[in-house]
């Protein structure tokens, strides 16, 4: 059953090929082939060097969490339940990536504690499509 | 909607310092119109910008003791919409020969207005602010915020994962600060309690009620780890400053308070990493050193500082990004009473953006102007000549130094 979850970001620049890779169990980002850095969220160009020779590298799927917030305030008006998980996870490849915790919450997080990917099925009005989270490793 | 924060902000140059001074100050009842909009009586009327903006200009001409025609310039920053300039130098009686729109949050428009005066563009410019977030019931999360064009993606990128607003980056921010440093959310509450603490004295603060730790920490949360009483208010009102020639400056009622120094750092990559780990310390130390710079002072002479509190956490961000205290040092420091009018910095002195009212930044300029005046009653700063403010949003700082003029 998918979860109903706010629309994703879409728009000019979204890169269609980042939700392709997780719709295939795949968390993958830009790599830069000129300085190596990796850009997240999407860009159209490095965000360290600018230059325009991207390709879709696979991530581990190893981290550790870097800090958490827990919204008690309803944003999405009934979309989500309250209180809300959201961890932000540093990805052994270097990128800061915020998501949400799988199987535990906020109350069971330490700073710095390891975590693994998992791909949990959601449904915004583009449709439906797999989402990248993240559980105790 | 677009995310306007700074347009074209005039590279800092010592040329450009003390070129021009505020000269006029005007803000609209920020206390009494928040009050009237809870209690909505009958027959009430929500404020609209035009009525929001003459009032404050009316106040500032007034405060200047200018006449109309001495006004050659209008400069206009609406948040969330407002009548075009030439409109609204209509509606103000004035027929500038400069008139513009220009940006919205503050810091940038005054560098902008500055440069165009010693460019001789006008000698003497009313510059007008107005936000209505409340009447337009703005909630700042959710998927209506700013997306697209020159938007930082942190704003809405990451909706699937129900994470938006700006409260969830302070959140995010004092999470990892809390892990780092020990620091507890009752640390956290000293910086609301003296932001509450200060307003004793501001009678046109939105909140007057004294606020001890049992009610910080009684306060719902929004953000875990973040209360209410953690994050800025949402009201209304207006703000005008009349900005002259500093030569023209010396001639008038008060003194003048010169505009000194500008600076401006983005995050260039890597943002959540540098904003939560940090804390845009990088992006504080190089807009501030632009800053005092320019203005050809140090650190060590600020006497009075004004940061933008979008939440408590963040003003701590700019104390310690800044180099007032060491990374960690910054809650430490309001426990203390330092930022406390007498203490080593006195900050926010009318209550900020968390307690006093959320002007986004141009009423942090209004405490200024009273401060570098002598004019601050209950408050005053004693023989306080330099003040700094700091504009800083997820990404990008921009900080502001003043002096009091001859």
């Amino acid at each position: 059953m998918a979860e109903k979850r706010p629309d994703r970001w879409l728009g000019p620049g979204h890169h269609r090929e980042f939700w392709d890779w997780c719709d295939k169990g795949e968390l993958r980002l830009q790599r830069c082939g000129g300085c190596g850095g990796i850009s997240w969220p999407v860009v159209n160009a490095c965000e360290f060097c600018g230059s325009e020779e991207l390709s879709w590298e696979p991530m581990s799927g190893r981290g550790t969490i870097v800090s958490w917030s827990t919204f008690e305030r309803d944003y999405y008006r009934g979309l989500l339940p309250i209180p809300w998980d959201t961890i932000l996870v540093e990805l052994e490849e270097g990128p800061l990536f915020l998501s949400n915790p799988k199987g535990f919450t906020w109350q069971d997080i330490t700073i710095g504690m390891p975590v693994k990917l998992a791909f949990i099925p959601c449904e915004d009005s583009a449709g439906e499509y797999s989402l990248p989270v993240f559980e105790k490793a | 909607m677009s995310y306007g924060s700074i347009m074209n902000m005039p590279p800092p140059s010592r040329e450009m310092s003390r070129k021009a001074a505020i000269v006029g100050l005007g803000e609209t009842d920020y206390h009494l119109d928040y009050l009237a909009e809870r209690a909505k009586a009958p027959g009430y009327e929500s404020p609209t910008v035009e009525g929001l903006c003459t009032k404050a200009f009316e106040r500032a001409l007034a405060d200047s003791g200018l006449k109309r025609e001495d006004i050659d310039g209008l400069a206009l920053s609406f948040t969330f919409g407002g009548p075009p300039p030439e409109e609204m130098a209509g509606l103000l009686g004035l027929n500038p020969r400069y008139c513009i729109a220009n940006g919205n949050i503050m810091a940038g428009p005054l560098p902008v207005v500055c440069a165009d005066i010693a460019a001789g563009k006008a000698d003497t410019v009313a510059m007008v602010f107005c936000v209505a977030s409340r009447t337009i019931g703005r909630d700042f999360g959710g998927s209506d915020e700013f997306s697209g064009e020159g938007v930082p993606t942190s704003y809405y990128y990451y909706h699937p994962w129900g994470w938006s607003s700006q409260a969830a980056h302070w959140a995010m921010i004092f999470s990892h600060y809390q892990a780092t440093y020990g620091a507890t959310e009752e640390d956290l509450g000293s910086v609301a309690m003296q932001l509450r603490k200060n307003t004793e004295t501001n009678p046109n603060a939105v909140m007057q009620k004294p606020m001890s730790l049992e009610d910080y920490m009684g306060s719902r949360y929004i953000v875990r780890p973040l209360h209410l009483f953690d994050i800025c208010l949402v009201n209304d009102g207006a703000v005008c400053l009349i900005v002259s020639r500093a030569d023209k400056a010396k001639d008038m009622p008060h003194k003048p308070v010169e505009v000194a120094g500008w600076g401006e750092s983005k995050i260039k990559h890597s943002k959540l990493h540098t904003m939560v780990r940090e804390r845009l310390r990088p992006q504080f130390q190089d807009a501030g050193r632009q800053a005092l710079e320019m203005a050809g002072v140090s650190l060590s002479d600020v006497q009075h500082f004004e940061g933008y509190d979008a939440s408590t956490m963040h003003l701590i961000n700019h104390i310690e990004g800044h180099g007032f205290v060491e990374p960690g040092a910054g809650l430490e420091f309001c426990k203390a009473g330092e930022m406390a009018v007498g203490g080593k910095l006195p900050t926010n002195t009318w209550g900020g953006n968390v307690s006093g009212s959320y002007m986004q930044g141009w009423a942090h300029i209004a405490e200024v102007v009273r401060q570098l005046r002598h004019e601050a009653d209950g408050r005053q700063i004693k023989d306080v000549e330099v003040s700094m403010s700091s504009l800083a949003q997820t990404d990008q700082v921009h900080p502001l130094v003043f002096v009091r003029g001859d």
